[in-house]
């Protein structure tokens, strides 16, 4: 059959690429292996040209597709699953890209390009280490591309291909719409991209944690070239310049991701422990170790085993976590996996294809790579380098062991170890915060205090009473602005007992001391050279960034607590603590007290062209004497899907110079009262008054203050031969404010009665000017009170208290770890600097 | 004995013990029977919401109650009482993992776990009635 309408060329092209991108990413990675083991000068330099070349097309072919699949969601070609599946006709275009890697293909290709990108800068700039490293860059490649392959070698599915078409889907093919030729004439829109990813922060942060990680692979690959072509010391030069690139754009990535978290999650935080988090977070501390251990390395010869470990473990559990987050095995653990795509043997495979070379290679080779034997002193820098780096291994391992639950039951079940030892199926923590927190805590103390110490340590031995006397001001400072903090009432978190208090107060302490022991040693140990200081800067910015992580969560204050019925039933009973009221209901109009603030639902709005609906919340802060001191208006909003009266809400923040306060929507009244013609549920109240007497209602009453021949009413439009009269009314209501109405009655063209509205819209108050009773010297004032309570939101809001200092300090660490790769190229650059650094060990900590 | 083997050794200790004491914190996956057995201990119940019965959320009443029938592995049924709002789009959830204990012939639970039909792919949401 000819279907009609469909844009067939571009999928042919796109899988072309596909496969020319598996094909010559093979060709590169068969050719740089001959480049690396022929013997021959020769024959070594044209296999190197051959795998340059490969190189060069697979880079092209990832491109290539890359544009192919944008061209196909850009134009909305719903034959396409991938376009279908991901975008609609009203997707913004800038989200576009969110829809092109929010699947499990698209993240791959962004891999791959950054990968592509890495690959070309190598080829340009690692000279003799060309061939090994690419080597390994190449066969990461060729893993990538295959994901994308989508066809079936030996009966197994090789990958998926993002430009399968929607009839073609295994789903569909039964489908009775794809046996019409005009079926694409059925399909007027696409599933549309999922809401929680329709945020900036969804366009920008994908593609630097993936850069992030297709960095990580550079380390590796060096430090495996080294012990593969037993030059064993040669790599850790032109190594660090990329570890300290992938310290960067990993952890940037990771805090784009919790600034996305923050900013459209209703997680109520940036940062929840979630396996997917954590498990970008694991390599990032195990590639922050190995960076370190080699910088002790290259100033002593110690640790260079550690320093090939944990740049060999730092890729392993990148390829671990996109095994954990993609092949569906974080399902009953995880808020934002990826569902199976049925590529987890796959994935497995690639992760072998690096693990059991790198690991094996490493044992086998363990007594050719070359160690110090003298025994470092207690006082030297290398030493508590070393410690440090272990630390963040302790670190590591405690993440992904719980994060692996899932993994530990499946390999209980295949093994049949579940039954023999009679294990129950392994759940997570119920308390995960607390259960990560408990032990994090006391490692981030002891890294914050070896951050701040370890600077004013020299390589070797350090002379004491130098150490003492360079210490003292930076600790007494510390110590004293730690105290304050604590005098002042700073922390208080006694939720969990005085024993992690304790740990709160100690780890107040090791930030502040990182902050400021690096800050100092920035003037003290380098006299100001800022050129120099990237590494004192970056630990500043870390120390910022514990601080402020510990400021925000253990200061954290639910403002929207429902105290009247937290008193009226929760009180006497135990859970009262643990079930806080969190939610708080604001009817239209009506001042709800929050922490210091009064916060009034004032409506909502939205805009055509916008599927969010705004919901305007004002908040109030009155001083003592009930004068307002501030006042602000905030937006949070929410996709609401009208048929199903679903909603997924956006918070909305008040930004302070030392805190957020953070509100968001939890829940609306079902939507279909609201939009209901003119809800007249409840009716028309006639009254009978003269000028002077009042009308009660249930927020208050209204004067009628004279008939008015004047007319004023916005609604009514005068015209030639009307008589027209207002009734002037003011509106009285419990709190002090006062309004006036004028409902209008005229007789037009001497015959018709006409009588015209007002409204107050705060009270929901329809006031109708109906009748002009002269016998009685009266009139009739009719008057409607829509059902407040009928409309209302259901909200949460938070203050985040200096969580500035941890944004800031993200900044900071990634501004001075760029400083430290510009001044650790040109030192590589300079050549023949191996000498002149050791004499200027204050340099070499980074 | 060198220094960096003292403290590989204190290193690889204190990772057992921190690994031993991480075991304790595990919770298990649990029907509301087992789970009735260990009264007052938390555990994740997995189950799927039983759309006969009544689910109840008044905000106008209480904004942080909600109550609704779940059917567990087993096909039990218990009423689960939630101490929060009312997740979105719960009623599409295709299974629903929940957190918590039970208590007589209810399970209060804390924290929500939805899986939705495969409509999107982060199609899972989680909902606690603190924040975390």
């Amino acid at each position: 059959m000819k279907f009609v309408g469909e844009h067939l060329l571009l999928g042919q092209l796109g899988h072309f690429f596909a496969v020319l991108a598996f094909v010559a990413s093979m060709v590169a990675s068969v050719s740089y292996y001959c480049a690396v083991v022929n013997k021959e000068e020769s024959a070594k330099a044209s296999w190197k040209k051959v795998g340059r070349w490969s190189f060069f097309i697979q880079s092209i072919a990832v491109l290539a597709i890359f544009c192919c699949l944008f061209y196909i969601l850009y134009n909305h070609f719903f034959e396409y699953k991938y376009a279908w599946r991901n975008t609609s006709r009203d997707l913004p275009v800038q989200y576009l890209f969110s829809s092109l890697w929010s699947d499990q293909e698209g993240s791959f290709l962004l891999w791959s390009i950054w990968n592509s990108v890495l690959g070309i800068v190598l080829i340009r700039t690692s000279g003799k280490w060309e061939t090994p490293v690419m080597t390994v860059i190449s066969i990461s490649q060729l893993m990538m591309s295959s994901m994308l392959l989508g066809i079936f070698i030996l009966g197994y599915k090789v990958g998926s291909n993002p430009f399968m078409l929607l009839r073609q889907a295994e789903e569909n093919q039964a489908a009775p719409i794809f046996q019409s030729a005009e079926y694409l004439s059925f399909i007027k829109d696409g599933n549309g991209l999922n809401l929680t990813l329709q945020n900036y922060w969804m366009v920008i942060h994908p593609p630097v944690l993936f850069l992030g990680f297709a960095s990580t692979i550079v380390p590796f690959a060096f430090a495996f070239a080294g012990i593969w072509t037993r030059d064993y010391t040669g790599w850790t030069k032109p190594v660090l310049p990329w570890g300290l690139f992938a310290i960067a754009i990993l952890g940037l990535g990771i805090m784009m991701g919790a600034a996305w978290a923050y900013e459209s999650l209703n997680f109520g935080g940036y940062w929840a422990w979630d396996p997917v988090e954590n498990a970008s977070l694991v390599p990032w501390l195990c590639m922050v170790a190995g960076v370190h251990t080699c910088l002790a390395y290259k100033s002593t010869g110690h640790a260079l085993k550690s320093t090939v470990f944990f740049f060999f473990i730092s890729f392993i559990t990148i390829l671990y976590s996109t095994f954990l987050t993609r092949s569906g095995i974080l399902g009953d653990s995880s808020v934002h996996s990826f569902t199976d795509l049925g590529m987890s043997g796959q994935l497995l495979i690639f992760m072998a294809v690096f693990t059991v070379p790198s690991i094996w290679i490493m044992i086998a080779r363990r007594k050719e790579i070359p160690t110090v034997n003298k025994e470092e002193s207690t006082y030297s820098r290398e030493f508590w380098l070393f410690v440090g780096a272990l630390v963040l291994l302790i670190a590591a391992i405690q993440i992904t062991f719980t994060t692996s639950i899932p993994v530990w039951n499946k390999l209980l079940d295949i093994t049949g170890l579940r039954n023999l030892l009679k294990i129950d199926q392994m759940a997570p923590p119920s308390d995960v915060m607390f259960h990560y927190n408990k032990i994090q805590i006391w490692l981030a103390i002891i890294v914050g205090i070896l951050t701040a110490l370890v600077q004013f340590m020299k390589y070797k031995d350090t002379p004491r009473r130098e150490l003492t006397r360079k210490l003292l001001l930076p600790t007494a400072i510390s110590l004293v602005a730690t105290l304050a903090i604590i005098f002042a009432g700073g922390v208080h978190f006694t939720e969990y007992g005085a024993g992690f208090l304790a740990a709160i107060y100690f780890m107040l302490f090791a930030s502040i001391y990182a902050v400021v022991g690096n800050f100092m040693y920035i003037f003290i140990g380098l006299k100001g050279k800022v050129k120099s200081a990237g590494a004192s800067i970056a630990h500043v910015g870390f120390g910022m960034v514990l601080l402020g992580a510990l400021l925000s969560s253990a200061k954290k204050e639910v403002i929207s607590l429902d105290k009247m019925k937290m008193l009226s039933q929760d009180i006497f009973r135990k859970e009262s603590k643990q079930n806080a009221r969190e939610n708080i209901m604001l009817p239209l109009g009506v001042p709800v007290e929050m922490g210091e603030y009064h916060a009034t639902y004032v409506g909502d709005s939205s805009a055509t062209g916008d599927a969010k609906v705004y919901f305007k919340v004002d908040y109030e802060r009155k001083d003592k004497s009930g004068k307002i001191v501030e006042h602000f208006r905030l937006y949070p909003n929410a996709f609401v899907n009208t048929k199903e009266n679903a909603l997924t809400s956006n918070p909305s923040s008040r930004h302070y110079l030392d805190r957020d306060i953070f509100t968001y929507i939890t829940a609306t009244p079902p939507l279909k009262d609201k939009n209901a013609p003119a809800d007249d549920s409840t009716k028309y109240v006639s009254h009978e008054v003269k000028p002077g007497d009042s009308i009660f209602f249930s927020k208050g009453f209204m004067i009628l203050k004279d008939i008015n021949t004047k007319v004023s009413n916005r609604n009514y439009e005068a015209k030639a031969g009307d008589l027209a009269v207002g009734a002037d009314l003011e509106v009285f209501t419990q709190t002090d404010d006062h309004f006036k109405l004028q409902p209008v009655y005229l007789i037009r063209d001497s015959a018709y009665q006409y009588s015209i509205e007002d409204t107050l819209a705060p009270l929901a108050l329809q006031v109708r000017f109906s009748k002009i009773l002269p016998a009685e010297n009266k009139v009739q004032i009719k008057v409607k009170e829509a059902d407040s309570n009928s409309d209302y939101i259901i909200m949460k809001a938070i203050v985040f208290p200096y969580i500035n200092v941890l944004w800031l300090g993200v900044i900071v660490m990634i501004v001075g770890t760029f400083i430290a790769i510009a001044y650790r190229v040109k030192l590589n650059k300079g050549g023949k600097t191996g000498a002149a650094k050791a004499k200027e060990p204050a340099k070499q900590k980074v | 004995m060198k220094k960096t083997n003292i403290i590989l050794l204190v290193v690889i200790a204190v990772a057992i013990g921190v690994i031993i004491t991480m075991v304790g914190d595990f919770s298990t996956y649990e029907t509301f029977a087992t789970a009735r057995q260990k009264e007052g201990k938390e555990f994740h119940v997995i189950g799927t919401l039983d759309t006969l019965q009544h689910m109840s959320y008044d905000p106008q009443k209480d904004a942080n109650l909600f109550s609704f029938y779940v059917k567990d592995k087993t096909g039990e049924t218990r009423r689960v009482v939630f101490y929060g709002a009312k997740p979105t789009d719960f009623e599409k959830a295709e299974s629903i993992v929940l957190t918590g204990k039970m208590e007589g012939q209810e399970f209060h639970c804390n924290k929500i776990l939805m899986k939705c039909p495969s409509k999107y792919k982060n199609d899972q949401v989680a909902v606690g009635n603190q924040t975390l």
